[in-house]
């Protein structure tokens, strides 16, 4: 499955910062190298912020590839809007795209955002006591963590697309035109999105680049827009935009909901696997629905982001956002809602990984083995073996993709004996010799 | 069949930041075993709450997960104050936990009926002074 980064081999110095980062254990350091077990790889990011090397980057494509296609159209993060020192606002930034010659669709957005919104109210509102909360699939990595992780909150995820999606399809529907798309993305997670996409088997962008690459090329090919658009004061800031930053959705939501919700929104990391275990337990009960994104602050937070998210969010925050919806546009959200643009084609399935053993009674014996390998190593998860803990090391073990000589510790124990024996081995006498000295 | 498979492990009193790791611990070792979500699940709630009475009343204690081939069995055993009147404790919404914890948003009184829901058999050996000992069987080719 792809995952949106790329490791950078030569840059690679096996120094094992990055492996224990990883909330899945999906990283290992093999013959000085770093590598990503895939299929446990939930695009996070978190090893991309730890890496002193720069050895981990995002898997983007080509600048001059999507330089070269044209025409280009362009869907970017909200949290894209949030790059500059001008008002985030779609009109500065189409013309700011205009000039490097790409097509942004921001036009689709409103709607796009308006029929998420409305249709996670209305799947909070007819969904049974036991399904709540509801969680929040826009988060690409909240999702793959879901799946790899916390099978039993499976059913809780929300089945609905993420808005950025959404808005290609209406905007292929309202345009009839089919040339390539290239999604802007502040993580690996919505670059993996655009390759490996859940609930549809196909994404609707072909292309994805990060939002530092395309700021960094506005800063310097287009300069400051609103020299040369002049808009309407006070502006009016799109909801859409509210996104960007933990909390944009639930307000969203709760603006199409016919009663009042409970949401919870919750945003780094560490954070929301805490929510999740203890959702796990049964403890969230009376919260109707929950927005979780792993990174600090939501997408403006995302590692591929040139803007520090301190000031994005400063920046939303002193923006005024209407959450009113306009009831003349209330026939045309109907009728895109009805449509059922909206909805994953496909259910959200678990990923699997491989027990311990082909049956219980074999996992069992495995666990034992896992345990005693366990009670021999160190418990200094100092990651010399190229494992994230000891406790991995075990499992790789026991799984036959390893050995205790891997162990830094264990080799240590083991020359220390050998050479006893070899200085044991060296003082014993052979026959002609008398033990005073030699002959 | 094949030897049972026993994990150990150490309960301390009014330790709250650290409640609710015996139950991760003891779920992850299930899932890793293979063993279906929903038994995991209603394990992990049985030790959840299993160990929370240990943390509020029992002044701390063991936590003991037993699998076999065709069960798993939690054993929870406190030299605590024990129970006085069981049958109280096992209706929902008693509580016999002081203000403090309350406050804390424990001690709801859902403990051991949650614990009963969840579990095929439950067996409780207390009396005043002598401690607690709680033992809950879930069936893997049963249902609840």
């Amino acid at each position: 499955m792809a995952h949106g980064v790329k490791i950078v081999e030569q840059s690679c110095r096996g120094c094992v910062n990055c492996i224990k980062s990883c909330p899945t254990e999906a990283m290992r350091v093999i013959e000085g190298k770093v590598r990503i077990l895939s299929e446990i790889c939930i695009a996070c990011g978190e090893c991309l912020r730890r890496c002193p090397h720069r050895a981990l980057l995002l898997e983007e494509d080509e600048w001059d590839y999507i330089l070269s296609k044209r025409p280009m159209t362009l869907v970017t993060d909200p949290s894209f809007c949030t790059q500059f020192s001008w008002p985030p606002i779609p009109e500065l930034m189409t013309q700011a795209l205009f000039e490097l010659n790409f097509e942004p669709i921001f036009d689709e957005y409103e709607a796009a955002y308006d029929v998420t919104a409305l249709a996670v109210a209305r799947a909070i509102e007819s969904s049974s006591d036991n399904l709540k909360p509801l969680i929040s699939t826009y988060c690409p990595a909240v999702v793959r963590l879901i799946q790899i992780k916390f099978h039993e909150l499976i059913p809780h995820l929300v089945q609905v697309e993420s808005p950025l999606e959404t808005s290609i399809d209406l905007w292929r529907a309202r345009s009839k035109r089919r040339d390539p798309v290239t999604l802007v993305s502040s993580c690996p997670a919505r670059i993996a999105m655009v390759r490996s996409p859940v609930g549809r088997d196909i994404s609707s962008a072909e292309f994805a680049i990060s939002t530092s690459k395309l700021a960094r090329e506005v800063l310097i090919g287009s300069g400051d827009p609103s020299k040369k658009v002049s808009v309407d004061h006070p502006f009016r800031v799109p909801r859409w935009i509210a996104w960007a930053k933990t909390g944009g959705e639930s307000m969203h939501v709760r603006s199409f909901s016919s009663r009042p919700i409970k949401t919870l929104e919750v945003d780094g990391l560490r954070n929301v696997i805490n929510l999740f275990q203890e959702m796990e337990l049964g403890k969230l009960r009376g919260i109707d629905y929950v927005e979780a994104r792993v990174c600090d602050l939501g997408c403006i937070g995302g590692i591929g982001n040139a803007e520090s998210r301190f000031l994005s969010r400063i920046k939303i925050d002193n923006m005024k956002i209407d959450f009113n919806f306009n009831e003349e546009n209330r026939e045309k959200l109907e009728s895109i809602y009805n449509a059922k643009i909206w909805s994953l084609r496909e259910r959200i399935v678990p990923i699997e990984q491989m027990p311990l053993g082909e049956d219980l009674a074999k996992a069992m014996e495995r666990l034992k083995q896992l345990h005693a390998v366990y009670a021999d190593l160190p418990h200094l998860d100092c990651g010399t073996c190229g494992r994230p803990s000891c406790r991995v090391m075990a499992e790789d073990i026991v799984k036959g993709e390893g050995s205790l000589d891997d162990c830094i510790f264990r080799l240590k124990e083991r020359i220390a004996d050998l050479s006893k024996e070899i200085y044991d081995l060296s003082k014993r006498l052979v026959h002609t010799m008398t033990p005073e000295g030699k002959s | 069949m094949s030897e049972p498979l026993v994990l150990e492990l150490e309960v301390k009193p009014l330790d709250f930041l650290a409640a609710g790791e015996t139950a991760t611990q003891f779920k992850e070792t299930l899932k890793s075993l293979g063993l279906p979500p929903e038994i995991c699940r209603r394990a992990a709630i049985v030790v959840y709450e299993a160990e929370m009475n240990i943390v509020i009343h029992g002044g701390g204690g063991v936590m003991r997960l037993q699998v076999e081939e065709d069960k798993v069995t939690i054993m929870a055993e406190d030299e605590g104050p024990g129970i006085e009147d069981l049958e109280l404790a096992m209706q929902e919404g008693y509580s016999s936990a002081p203000d403090f914890i309350r406050e804390m948003g424990f001690g709801a009184g859902m403990g051991l009926p949650n614990i009963k829901r969840n579990a095929n058999e439950l067996y409780i050996d207390t009396a005043p002074g002598k401690g607690t000992k709680l033992r809950a069987v879930i069936y893997l080719n049963k249902g609840r």
